[in-house]
């Protein structure tokens, strides 16, 4: 940790980190130093020239953005002579910016607006310059119009920073531009519209396509919320018009690597008030699907499941902890069925979700990624790539293992391709002669393995580093927790789906049939809960899908209860990492659908024995500890889902109800 | 395409910097002696061979003047404009130029010989007017020995 150094701004007494730029350390004492071009997190390039401030003793004004803090130093941050210059520039940026603003769908939002409000520059004193560049907006999800670029290079640098490398500046001056590799637009690059630059625009040079006419944001509610479509569980900031979904944008901590959120989580939402959802109960009559009230779905679920000596139940892993801990109640003391299980059987056991420790990805120097193969492009774990490539730009270290290769590897320092589970007993053991103090039986279990040179570089990475983590797949959690036992190494196992820890902690986890014996006909009465993977109707007697889609299984149910989509639930999960992590509903459930928590309290009501929920005894389920012990190195066998496959199965409906679709169809193969 | 030679080097750049964006600018350099100037394919073959992103060499290749993004002829003339070539008579050069070769700013000429620049200051205030054919400093220009300077570049 670096020590902590003290600074006058503007006669506040400010202590700060040392190294920290003079913009955050302005900002902790509440001062505000305008700037167009800087990025919390990320390092200062000096560009916009606003942040100019005055630094005494200093031969004249220097940019807040690269400047460090140093003791004893005294800031002036807005000198009459500052705001001079402050106000030229914005002068001359408004000389080559349209003054549209009351069209502007960014009025209100835009930097560039506030500074000139703030400044009083109310038009350019210069010549008006006017490129007309062609607008790229032949995709659905990003409009850029470089008329209002104004060259910060934000956008070049989010882009660059989580490595999809798709926007640079080309030609040079005032008439550079920010273009793609030969100029072409978004969907013939290597985009994959995860909007990250959207988010950094200060200007309306990139926007969502859609937002034209749709308000502007001091008009919307915003509420935090999670993004629950795959293990990732990104944080975002959902804002609503009028009852329906009009932008989503990331909402991670400002600055944080994790802050980061993909095409899904962003463009996903049309599907929340498309026809695709289910908005009434629905009874199959005469073999047609026929709406109902809540009560008679509610009591026909009821009888059958009381009837039934085999019923059983499947879920996602993908709902909120609070619905499962109902859920693990109704099942336990109602329906009293032993058959439950979730998808997350599909890719983890109990233990790696239950036991993973809790990472903070900005934290870690050394990051370790084993048997995983995050990708942007595939959109399989996209915010652990992109984290962990932001984190590798940042200066922290990265170790890839695999048994085969990934397009993370490239971005690793050192990359290990070969069996997973060797590899780790080999990193044990270069850990183990660097001289590693590590548990007796682990060091009698690794003493055959070779080290080869790569292995010898990962270790002394590793115990350089101050914070090292582990991420892995579930399969690989127990060998790779062994390293513990010889360094002061986090492991965490991330799962594929939103809530994977919550729910396997909670319970929801195989007692009797497995989700696979289950979804496949194994239970004369079903309960699936959520969008299921499931495209083959199970050959059970009955079945009841409680899910916010008509999905392929809905499309074969007996009785369906509408549940409400994620954005319309309250509650939390436990993140990849371990984090908890809130959701406020950003708006009402569609139609007359409930949170699944409602739907099975309700239904335990109809069975005549209610269950409720416990804040505390919720609380309890989380609190595991469990010392790691030494394990052979070994990948557990079944856990073997397609990654790629599971993930977009399970966001079928919000894939084919949204923009989203426009990838599948338009994008050249 | 690169020729084999020519790809050798780029490859010895790649590992004469610790960081391969380092090797961009003489890697380019190379690309436009083979083809005399970077075209969007010349771009693409070179952001494949040092592995770096294709927004990053574009972006690069049109920051610097030194890079053509059109094809150039044969001799490229790049004469000096700036203020004391200027005083000491320049624009009559680039008027002369124009009559007696063809020559416009930015353009090439029709058999391809010369192509003319119109550059930034060379530092040769003192000896002014200046300009530079090819790699070949020339200074103390007049109407009469451009001509006679020019007739050498075939």
């Amino acid at each position: 940790m670096s020590k902590n150094i003290t600074l006058s701004i503007d006669g506040k007494e400010a202590k700060v980190p040392e190294g920290t730029n003079l913009i955050e350390a302005a900002a902790s004492v509440g001062i505000h130093i305008p700037n167009l071009c800087y990025l919390k997190g990320m390092r200062g390039i000096g560009a916009c020239r606003l942040c100019l401030i005055d630094v005494e003793g200093g031969k004249g004004p220097v940019v807040g953005c690269i400047t460090k803090a140093k003791e004893g130093m005294v800031v002036n941050t807005s000198t009459e002579e500052i705001q001079e210059m402050r106000k030229f520039i914005i002068d001359l940026i408004l000389s080559m910016h349209p003054l549209d603003c009351m069209t502007c769908t960014k009025a209100g939002v835009c930097n560039l607006q506030q500074y000139a409000y703030d400044f009083e520059v109310k038009e350019s004193s210069l010549t008006r310059k006017k490129f007309g560049y062609p607008v790229d907006e032949a995709n659905p999800f990003i409009k850029r119009d470089p008329d209002y670029c104004v060259l910060c290079a934000r956008c070049v640098r989010v882009c660059k920073e989580q490595g999809t490398n798709v926007l640079d500046f080309m030609g040079r001056g005032v008439g550079a531009k920010v273009a793609t590799a030969m100029d072409k637009p978004l969907q013939e690059s290597e985009c994959t519209f995860c909007g990250s630059c959207v988010d950094a625009c200060p200007v309306n040079a990139l926007l969502e396509a859609d937002r034209w006419r749709k308000g502007r944001e001091w008009e919307y509610e915003t509420s935090k919320s999670v993004c629950l479509s795959c293990g990732n569980g990104c944080d975002i900031s959902v804002s609503t018009s009028e009852g329906a979904v009009v932008k989503v944008k990331a909402g991670g901590e400002d600055g944080s690597v994790e802050n980061y959120i993909c095409a899904i989580g962003r463009f996903g939402f049309d599907a929340v008030g498309s026809d695709a959802r289910v908005t009434s109960p629905l009874i199959r009559k005469n073999g047609k699907l026929e709406e109902a009230s809540w009560d008679d779905a509610l009591s026909l679920a009821a009888a059958k499941l009381k009837d039934s000596k085999n019923s059983g139940i499947i879920s996602t892993a993908g709902i909120l902890n609070q619905d499962a801990f109902v859920l693990a109640k109704l099942a336990s003391d109602v329906i009293k069925t032993k058959n439950i299980d979730t998808t997350a059987s599909l890719y983890a056991d109990v233990d790696s979700m239950k036991l993973s420790d809790q990472i903070h990805l900005d934290a870690l120097n050394t990051i370790v990624v084993a048997g995983l193969n995050p990708s942007q492009w595939d959109r399989v774990l996209p915010a652990l790539d992109a984290g962990v490539r932001k984190s590798v730009a940042r200066g922290a270290k990265l170790i890839t293992i695999n048994a085969d290769d990934t397009r993370l590897g490239s971005a690793a320092t050192v990359n290990i391709k070969g069996n997973e589970a060797t590899s780790l007993s080999q990193l044990a053991k270069a850990l183990i002669d660097a001289g590693a103090k590590a548990d007796k039986k682990l060091i009698d279990a690794v003493s055959g393995e070779t080290v080869s040179e790569d292995m010898a570089k990962a270790a002394e990475l590793i115990i350089k580093a101050e914070n090292t983590a582990i991420l892995c797949s579930p399969s690989l959690f127990s060998a790779a927790r062994n390293l513990s036992l010889a360094a002061d190494i986090k492991v965490t196992a991330v799962p594929l789906e939103a809530n994977a820890k919550g729910v396997m902690s909670l319970g929801l986890t195989a007692k009797g049939k497995t989700f696979s014996e289950m979804a496949s006909g194994g239970v004369d009465v079903l309960y699936a809960i959520g969008e299921l993977p499931i495209s083959k109707k199970p050959k059970s007697g009955f079945i009841i899908a409680q899910t916010s889609y008509m999905t392929d299984l809905a499309k074969v149910a007996d009785v369906i209860l509408p549940a409400a989509a994620p954005v319309e639930s309250a509650g939390s999960i436990i993140s990849y990492l371990g984090k908890a992590k809130d959701l406020k509903s950003a708006m009402a459930p569609a139609g007359d659908s409930k949170q699944h928590k409602t739907i099975f309290m309700e239904l335990s009501k109809a069975m005549n024995k209610p269950v409720k929920e416990s804040a505390a005894e919720m609380k309890k389920a989380f609190q595991v500890s469990q010392k790691a012990k030494f394990t052979a190195f070994e990948k557990k066998q079944g856990l073997d889902a397609n990654a790629a496959e599971l993930v977009d199965t399970l966001n079928a409906s919000v894939i084919n109800h949204s923009r989203l679709l426009w990838l599948k169809e338009a994008q050249p193969a | 395409m690169l020729n084999e030679t020519a790809l050798q080097e780029i490859q010895e750049l790649k590992i004469r910097y610790p960081e391969r964006e380092s090797a961009l600018l003489p890697a380019l350099y190379i690309a436009q002696r083979e083809f005399g100037w970077l075209s969007n394919e010349a771009l693409l073959h070179v952001a494949n061979v040092l592995n770096l992103p294709e927004a990053k060499v574009r972006g690069t290749a049109s920051f610097y003047s030194m890079f053509k993004d059109k094809p150039a002829g044969r001799n490229i003339v790049q004469l000096c404009t700036n203020i004391s070539c200027m005083i000491a008579g320049s624009d009559g050069l680039v008027n002369f130029l124009q009559t007696r070769y063809g020559m416009k700013p930015d353009e090439t000429t029709p058999d391809g010989r010369f192509s003319l620049i119109l550059m930034e200051c060379i530092g040769a205030c003192g000896t002014a007017p200046a300009m530079l054919v090819n790699t070949d400093f020339h200074e103390n220009l007049t109407e009469q020995n451009i001509g006679e300077i020019l007739e050498t570049y075939k």
